[in-house]
């Protein structure tokens, strides 16, 4: 039953929707806003009561597969009005750099969540039908029949409500409660690394306001020039080095980066802020629907950070999603056929990208086929660029590899033939 | 002070061997580099320049018997202790009263067995690719140094591009081509029977770690461990093990260097040696 409580967080007693999300970060953010604007009604649930909450642990890289999903949003524009960077990724690796055309590579977005988050979430509050009830958390599914139809809800005082809902969305990220609760298949794959980063006022790298990415097989780590002159410096070693870290998480990160090749001047900078550190990264990938309900962003695909593509593919999933479910919801189609169209999407866009990023993310060194990809590109431009749009997540591996090692072949011969 | 660097020679264990000098010339405390296999002198003279100009200390390196252009004196012993005393003796000619060490591969044992015989006269030292080695297992190519017939079938077929191949194969960036074939250059026959007869009269390579964990340990001598990850011989998994020896070290694992990170990062090794170098009390 509706609620009557004057102190409940909805403005409108109803209980019932089109779409209940759960999450208010980027990925629920998002699809609400797109369901909005399709003129479907979209209650968002988010356990954190404040309006400026947002991630900590997070390099708040967007890649450049994101950036459409942004400009649809409407986001981009704002983003850059804000001070976001756009940057290209210059890469290192054992070869030398990794340079693609510069008219032409893929360029991402970097904007702290401390300023994103808050701006996605005023958006989705914004858009007509979208109802956000900050401070309640999922307690758990509601179902009609075999079907997922919305979920319980409480806040701190322990008041309770029931959303029903045609679709529920988990947008609770890589822990997801949503996840847990619908009990979908799930797969875990090992992370044989770690993440430690912060922010540093001053030392920018060489190529700022580009970003630079130290491939150190193992090892890694990256500078992102952000917002407010800020650069992000991350380091994601192997497992081994943990206690250094954990001993001197500031320390051990600017002599980290000290040490690498063409090192940046992260000594002459200051941290700004406390450093964030990530030690269990175990990948999760589950399937990302199950009837009247779907998962978006990290509660889809949690996986390794090292790549950046957590808030890009946040955004990209929840478009997915909305774009997937939009007919069904407006009543043109059976909701299951919309979901299907979902799954479809996320596995063709996504799995071969997993498959890979999971395989390196055991802290392995290169494998001979990357080898000779890697250092070819070195050599020649447009194979660089086909490297990048792949690290980008432009293209997938199946559009990557038929590209790749013919150019890789073929820069390796000439560079035998010129010696 | 002074950046530039002095050739000469200098009589000692009854042989002259090749000298190479900077800083300043009379000073008793000194930081002394101790080449490896293949090594010579030549391989510490970027280094020791820059070591002399950034901290006004005396730097100096030579080369040990049988190596770079150094003949052995008739009755030498090819093995740690022989080259230890052989460091000593040099020394001593120099009037080196405290020593810095900066050791690399067999540098290291020899080093550190000279260390163990004069511990008040150890200032400082400096760890590339080298160091106590508990449980370590001779890598392949010491194996079949060790072998006899098979090692010196391997060094008598070993011609430059064969050297050149294997040097690179094992390193992760290359190394320059200049510091290869100047390795190869002093790689002569002599060398390659010294080389034979010196991993022949080393079992275990990690004899002597207890004693020297039991002598330095409680000294807390001042340390600096520099280790290529890539390190194809020695594993870097070794470089946080110097600490059992030396507990203050300050240990970098250079995550793109191989078994020379002097050679493949030199502005890295430059900056942290004379850091430490700078931290280190001038009498400690």
């Amino acid at each position: 039953m509706p609620s009557t409580d004057p102190h409940d967080a909805t403005v409108h007693p109803s209980s019932s929707y089109d779409a209940v999300v759960v999450g208010a970060s980027l990925a629920g953010c998002a699809a609400a806003i797109q369901l909005g604007r399709a003129g479907l009604r979209v209650a968002v649930v988010e356990k954190r009561p404040d309006p400026q909450a947002y991630k900590r642990t997070c390099s708040h890289f967007i890649q450049a597969s994101g950036v459409p999903a942004l400009e649809r949003l409407g986001l981009l524009e704002p983003m850059e009005a804000a001070g976001a960077r756009r940057p290209r990724v210059h890469i290192w690796c054992q070869w030398g750099w990794v340079e693609s055309p510069p008219e032409r590579a893929p360029r991402g977005v970097n904007l702290r969540r401390e300023i994103l988050d808050p701006m996605v979430r005023s958006t989705a509050a914004e858009t007509p039908g979208v109802e956000m009830m900050l401070g309640w958390s999922a307690e758990r599914l509601l179902r009609d029949g075999d079907a997922f139809a919305g979920v319980a809800i409480r806040n701190p005082e322990g008041k309770e409500r029931d959303l029903r809902a045609r679709l529920t969305v988990g947008a609770d990220g890589r822990d997801s409660r949503i996840a847990e609760l619908s009990k979908v298949p799930v797969k875990t794959y090992p992370h044989n690394r770690f993440a430690y980063g912060g922010y540093f006022e001053g030392g920018a790298p060489v190529h700022s306001p580009d970003a630079t990415a130290w491939f150190l097989n193992p090892q890694w780590c990256a500078a992102f020039p952000t917002d407010s002159d800020l650069t992000f410096y991350a380091a994601m070693p192997t497992k081994d080095r943990l206690p250094e870290f954990k001993s001197d998480p500031e320390g051990a990160l600017v002599r980290f980066i000290s040490d690498v090749p063409e090192a940046p001047p992260i000594r002459e900078g200051r941290l700004v802020g406390s450093m964030m550190g990530k030690v269990e990264m175990t990948n999760r990938m589950r399937r990302p629907v199950a009837p009247g309900l779907a998962l978006i962003g990290d509660a889809a695909l949690a996986t390794d950070p090292l790549f950046g593509v957590g808030c890009g593919w946040a955004f990209q999933s929840a478009e997915w999603l909305s774009d997937a479910v939009r007919p069904a919801l407006q009543g043109a189609e059976p909701l299951e056929k919309g979901l299907e169209r979902y799954r479809r999407r996320h596995a063709k866009e996504l799995r071969g990208h997993a498959f890979f990023i999971h395989d390196y993310s055991t802290g392995r060194r290169f494998n001979p086929g990357e080898r000779m990809i890697w250092s070819a590109a070195t050599r020649d431009p447009e194979l660089a660029l086909i490297l990048e749009s792949y690290g980008t997540r432009q293209i997938g591996p199946g559009q990557m590899m038929p590209r790749a090692f013919p150019r890789a072949v073929a820069a390796h011969a000439r560079h035998a033939l010129a010696r | 002070m002074s950046g530039d660097v002095r050739r000469s020679s200098l009589l000692a264990g009854g042989t002259r061997t090749r000298l190479v000098e900077a800083g300043p010339e009379d000073a008793t405390e000194a930081v002394v580099f101790v080449h490896g296999n293949p090594g010579s002198v030549d391989e510490w003279i970027p280094l020791a320049q820059a070591v002399a100009a950034r901290t006004g200390k005396r730097a100096l390196a030579f080369d040990l018997p049988d190596f770079g252009e150094t003949i052995a004196p008739a009755g030498f012993e090819h093995h740690v202790a022989g080259y230890a005393a052989f460091l000593g003796e040099g020394l001593g000619s120099l009037g080196v009263e405290r020593a810095h060490l900066v050791l690399h591969d067999f540098g290291g044992p020899i080093g550190l067995v000279w260390a163990m015989t004069h511990p008040d006269a150890l200032a400082s030292v400096t760890l590339i690719d080298t160091g106590l080695l508990p449980g370590y297992r001779w890598h392949y190519l010491a194996r079949i140094w060790r072998t006899p017939v098979l090692g010196e079938i391997f060094q008598a077929i070993t011609t430059r591009a064969g050297f050149r191949f294997a040097l690179n194969a094992n390193e992760p960036r290359g190394l320059p081509r200049e510091f290869v074939d100047t390795t190869y250059d002093h790689y002569d026959s002599r060398t390659r029977q010294a080389v034979l007869k010196l991993y022949r009269a080393t079992p275990d390579p990690g004899a002597m770690s207890e004693n020297l964990i039991g002598l330095f340990r409680p000294r807390d001598v001042p340390a600096l461990v520099i280790w290529g990850e890539h390190d194809a011989y020695l594993p870097a998994s070794y470089a946080v093990r110097q600490r059992e020896a030396f507990p203050s070290a300050e240990v970098h694992v250079l995550p793109a260097s191989g078994h020379w990170p002097f050679a493949d990062a030199p502005e890295t090794v430059e900056r942290l040696l004379a850091e430490f170098l700078g931290r280190v009390p001038a009498t400690a």
